[in-house]
């Protein structure tokens, strides 16, 4: 059971890079690497916004349960 | 006068080095000074023996509480405090104080006194213990924060 990030996929979506997002947003690219690799243990609501916003998609989009099999 | 934290800081290592002082005379002092102390409470004086011993024992857990403790100042000074050293550090000097207490709870056995600074240190391992948990708490408590983005 875990919450997965696809923000590597929105983000090649809409082909823009990492650095790029990360000046839009407001946090560093290390934070945002932290974020795109999974590594992140929780998410402000700011900056789930802010990805929102940037990206013109839906929290959903950004993130996805999934459940044991 | 202006106090701010830094000060605070530097006040807390000067008594460090000054207890650390303090103790290295006692170190030196001590086969002089047990004989005085015995001398001037009308003790046997075959006890002598016993106190250097239970000075010198509790003289090593001193020197480590100590270190250690410098050593947690010197992480706070470089503004790593909540960090997983700094827990180890509190439950060493934890240890110390339990070490010295259990010293001073056998030494009791021919002076009876040494009961009463058996619990002081019994009760300064359950304060630092205390401490260390906090301590403990907060280093998961930063673990998460740090990597909330």
């Amino acid at each position: 059971m875990e919450i997965l990030v696809n923000l590597d996929v929105m983000m090649a979506r809409r082909k823009i890079s990492s650095g790029e997002l990360a000046e839009r947003i407001g946090i560093t690219s290390a934070n945002l690497s932290v974020l795109k690799t999974g590594k992140a243990k929780a998410i402000r609501f700011s900056t789930l916004m802010a990805l929102c916003h940037e990206l013109g998609c839906q929290p959903g989009d950004i993130l996805e349960f999934r459940d044991d099999p | 006068m202006n106090w701010n934290k830094d000060k605070s800081l530097l006040l807390t290592r000067i008594c460090t080095a000054l207890f650390a002082v303090l103790l290295l005379a006692l170190d030196l002092g001590c086969c002089w000074a047990m004989r005085w102390f015995v001398k001037l409470r009308g003790l046997d004086g075959s006890s002598v023996r016993c106190f250097v011993a239970t000075v010198y024992a509790c003289s090593i857990f001193a020197w480590l509480l100590l270190w250690r403790l410098w050593m947690l100042l010197g992480n706070i000074r470089r503004g790593e405090v909540f960090t997983a050293d700094n827990v180890s550090c509190l439950r060493a000097v934890s240890w110390c104080c339990a070490g010295a207490a259990a010293i001073c709870l056998v030494s009791a056995l021919y002076y009876p006194s040494f009961l009463m600074v058996a619990a002081a240190a019994g009760f300064m391992c359950l304060i630092v213990r205390v401490v260390k948990n906090v301590f403990q708490q907060a280093v998961a408590m930063k673990s998460e924060l740090d990597l909330t983005i």
